[in-house]
Formats: C-alpha cells, structure tokens, sequence
C-alpha cells in the first residue's frame, strides 16, 4: 500500500477495489484505516449511533482469506459502509430514544444483499427521528455536524451517513429517501446520492415514513461508487409490495460515454424564482459545463414548488401518522422529541379526500415527466436544493418547515418514482456544498449515471474533500 | 361556515382521542390554516373533462404504489 491514512479514507471504492482485487491492499488494512478514522473524528462530527469495530475486523480478515482463495466478490468485496440508522440489522434506534435497546431479529434485505456483495458494515449512522423528527441541539440523539463546516448540518434525514461518508468515515453508506433524505444530506456534505427507481431497492426492514415515497439507496463520494453500491443492494423482494421484478443491471454500464447530443430537460418552473443565488450561481456555471460536453438544455414542464408541497406534505405526514399512531398511545411514546409527535398529529388533519386529491395530481405530475423523457428529453435537471446548507439549530423549526418554501426540490422524484442523483457541483460563497440533480426514465438508472459521472469528471469537484 | 380553526383541530384529534396542549396547538392551528390552502393548490391542478351543466368525470386516478414496469 502506497497511499497515506488521508489518501486511502478519501480514495473511491473503484480504486481502493482494483487495489483489493490485485492483492495489492488488504481488507484488513482499510478496516483498520476507516476504524481509525472514526476514533478520531466520531467526537467531532457525530455521525455514528453504533460502530461495529470487533465484527468488521473479523469480516475484513474473512474477506482477506476468501480473496487470497481467489474467490473475489466484485467491487465492494473488503469494502466498509455505513447504514443508516433506520435499516434494521443489529441495534437499531431509528434515530429515537424510544427504541433505545431494541435489536433488530436479522438484517433487512438491502443490507443483506450488500453483505452478500462483500460489503463490511462498519456501524449504524445518525438519522433524524423516524427520518423526519428534525435533531437539535436538544435532542436525545445529537445533530452530525458536517464535515465543511462544523457548525453546520448535514441535511436530512440521512445525515449521519453523509457525514460519515464525506469525512472519509466510510467509502459509502445507505440512507433511505421520502422526499429528499438520500439527495439531501449528499447536497450538504458534496458527495453523490443516488435514489434508484421506486421499486429498485426493497424498502422492507427499512423503518417506513410514508409507503408511497420511500426510497432506499447509497450516498457515496463519487458517481461510479454509488452505481456500485446500488447493484450491491438492489433486487426483488417479494415480501416488498413495491418491489419491482426487474434485473439488476450494471449501473456502470454507460458511464463513460460522452453526452454529446443528449437533451437534459430543465424544469425551471420549480426553481427558477425562489433558489437562493447562493445556490443558483454554481447550478447556473454547472449547465454551461454540460453544455460545453455537448448537452442541449431544453426548458420542460414540470410544477411550481406550492404545488409540489401541497402533494408531498399531506402525503408524506398523513402516512406517517398511520405507521405511528399505535406506537403513539404505547408506552415510550414520552420517549419521542416533541416535535416528532406535533408533525404526527399533523399528519391526523389531513382529510382523506384531499389525501386522495395529492395522489391524483402526483399522478399526473409524473406523467408529464414521462412524456417529456419519452418524447423530449434523456434526463431531468434541477439544483438539488433551493437554499444553503443550515445551521444546527437549537431549537426545531417544527411546523414551519410545512408552512413556507422548503425547496428540497427533490421531493418532485418521491412523487413521480423516478430515478434520481444529486452530484456536487461546487460551493456556495461561504464555503459549503451545491449540487444538481438528474432524472431520467423508470429503470434507467444508467442514463442517469452516465450525464452525472460526465459532468463530474469534467467539473472536477471529486478531487476536493473536507479538511479533515 | 367554516369553524374556527382551532376548534377543528381540537375536534379532528379527538377523534383519535388526542388532546392537544397549548404547545401543540400553537404549531398545529397555523400548519392547518396553510393546509386547507394547499388543499385548494392541489384541486386546483386536478385534471378532468367536462360532461353536462358544470358536471365533469376525473381523468386521472390516484397514484398508491406505482407501477413504474409499465413505462420501461
């Protein structure tokens, strides 16, 4: 092994693989580096519930000896991840003092699948509460603080896993998805998230926030390693009544080729008139790179950000209260933040017919994106987000996040199931991450990564990382 | 007439025999106040076709779990 403790904890699993595959570097090493890396950065960014020293090293030593058989697993063999805090395998909180204790009776199936790929789950990553609680300063379970800017967040709700994954914690790390919390936090921390199509990755074992819009899927540092960690966890489950019985293909397979010619819809409608400058000035430097690869930006239809609130809110509150009301009127129910329990009561005031009305306008949301892919368009643009990555507050916003603009403008691909990646596509003036996000038709998660690894390659933002 | 807001609040939750504190409440009558809005926002974007005398037929269904396989 030739590269430094930074080096191998910032390198991409497509690297740091072909060196394991050589037998040039050792699962045993990169277990021992990313465990020491945790120990001396966990106290600073926050980004582990649980870490699961002993068993990783056993299973790096285990990978070591299959590989040295010749029995090499394929790109995530040695390599160690991170899950979610929400995924059930070993102890699982789902980021809520009310779960304290509780051990999951066998891993979820998208962890197994990774496991079977030859990932090592290295621990369990901070998650807001039940995915949408948001974490305080007084929360039971503490805030990550993101590795660019420590008295900033990282998104949510899958941000312990963006922290861990940017501050070279982890090579990658599964987080789930109900409006935006796998392209969220990879927008706070500048890495890559990549939320397959509804129906891609089996949701089961994976604690529910809303049925219709959750999502599971990977974060990692670059767009070749989330194509990576997709195939890793991907597959039908037939216990997932979502599950899609489709094959899993290479996600890598068009990376690589050029875009020239391609025609990337931009739905300037939802952010053209409320996304922070801060924000927009790096998006806007972003399209003339892709137009410079050849890209033709084409303007599509698409849904003002009220209209897109107005679907997900109701939807996604009014789902999460049916998952939770029993657990509500149990025991621990005290043990939920206040918050959490003033968003499920939320969630009772929502009238079936206007629950019923979302779901008709969802529906056609979606149809008009797939009319601008079949006929338009390859793939879908937007910025990920509207607004700079915040500050850890003290105080919840509570319900003001329903009441104003929350352009996270990633809900839109929660609505309509397609498949969807944030990219880093540089930094606001402060200092911290931007990024875009691409679209692309159902099960076509490749076009997706080919349009997000050009820019990537081109742009350069993959060779910068925290300081840290 | 619509109720006062509050009261509608107090009388959906109970319901499922929630009693909301004040707390609550000063979170929740707002929030409900913005989602009868947004309700409106969500009718209006309703796709249908007219029949006879302001009597029309929905066009568009719900989307529960999607059947994306169908548009690969």
């Amino acid at each position: 092994m030739t590269l430094n403790s930074r080096d191998l904890a910032y390198a991409s699993i497509d690297d740091v693989s072909k060196l394991i595959e050589r037998r040039e570097l050792s699962p045993v090493e990169v277990i021992d580096n990313t465990l020491a890396r945790i120990d001396e950065l966990e106290d600073t960014i926050n980004a582990y519930i649980h870490v699961f020293a002993d068993e990783a090293r056993a299973q790096a030593q285990a990978a070591e000896a299959e590989i040295k058989s010749g029995a090499y697993r394929g790109p995530l063999h040695g390599i160690p991840v991170c899950v979610k805090d929400i995924y059930e395998s070993g102890p699982t909180t789902c980021g809520s003092k009310s779960l304290l204790g509780y051990e999951a009776p066998e891993d979820c199936p998208s962890v197994a699948n990774l496991k079977v790929a030859g990932a090592i789950v290295v621990g369990k990553t901070e998650t807001y509460e039940f995915a949408y609680g948001f974490p305080t300063n007084a929360s039971h379970f503490k805030p990550t603080h993101n590795p660019w800017n420590l008295d900033h967040e990282c998104g949510g709700s899958s941000s312990g896993t963006g922290g861990a994954v940017a501050a070279g914690m982890a090579y990658a790390g599964m987080g789930s998805c109900t409006g935006g919390s796998i392209r969220w936090p990879a927008f706070c921390t500048g890495i890559v998230g990549l939320k397959g199509t509804y129906g891609r990755v089996s949701r089961r074992g994976v604690f529910p926030l809303s049925w219709t819009l959750d999502h599971t899927g990977p974060l990692a540092r670059t767009v070749t390693d989330a194509a990576h960690m997709l195939r890793g966890c991907a597959g039908y489950d037939p216990q997932d009544p979502a599950s899609a019985n489709v094959p899993v293909p290479d996600f890598t397979s068009k990376i690589g080729r050029d875009i020239k010619g391609m025609k990337i819809g931009l739905i300037k409608e939802l952010y053209e008139d409320n996304c922070d400058p801060k924000v927009k000035k790096p998006y806007d430097e972003a399209l003339k790179v892709l137009e410079g690869l050849g890209a033709e930006l084409v303007e599509v239809p698409g849904l003002t950000v009220r209209q897109m609130q107005a679907i997900e809110w109701p939807t996604l509150f009014s789902e999460a209260a049916s998952i939770h009301i029993r657990n509500q009127r149990g025991p621990r129910v005290k043990e939920y933040n206040p918050h959490t329990w003033q968003f499920l009561q939320y969630g009772l005031l929502v009238s079936a017919g206007y629950y019923h009305n979302a779901q008709r306008a969802r529906a056609q949301v979606r149809d008009s994106f797939l009319k601008s892919l079949n006929e338009k368009v390859d793939v879908l643009m937007t910025p990920t987000v509207g607004f700079p990555v915040p500050p850890i507050l003290d105080e919840s916003p509570g319900l003001s996040i329903v009441a104003g603009d929350f352009t996270v403008y990633t809900a839109i691909f929660n609505q309509s199931g397609l498949p969807a990646m944030q990219v880093p596509c540089g930094f606001d003036d402060d200092g911290l991450p931007v990024g875009l996000q691409i679209a692309g038709k159902p099960f076509d998660e490749e076009t997706v990564c080919q349009v997000g690894y050009a820019y990537e390659q081109e742009a350069g933002w993959i060779h910068k990382h925290p300081d840290m | 007439m619509r109720m006062d807001s509050r009261a509608v609040v107090q009388a959906k939750l109970a319901e499922w025999n929630i009693t909301p504190t004040e707390e609550d409440l000063a979170q929740l009558v707002p929030a409900y106040e913005n989602l009868l809005v947004w309700q409106q926002v969500v009718e209006e974007m309703l796709e249908s076709r007219p029949m006879s005398d302001g009597m029309e037929m929905p066009t568009t269904e719900p989307a529960a779990i999607h059947d994306l396989t169908r548009y690969r």
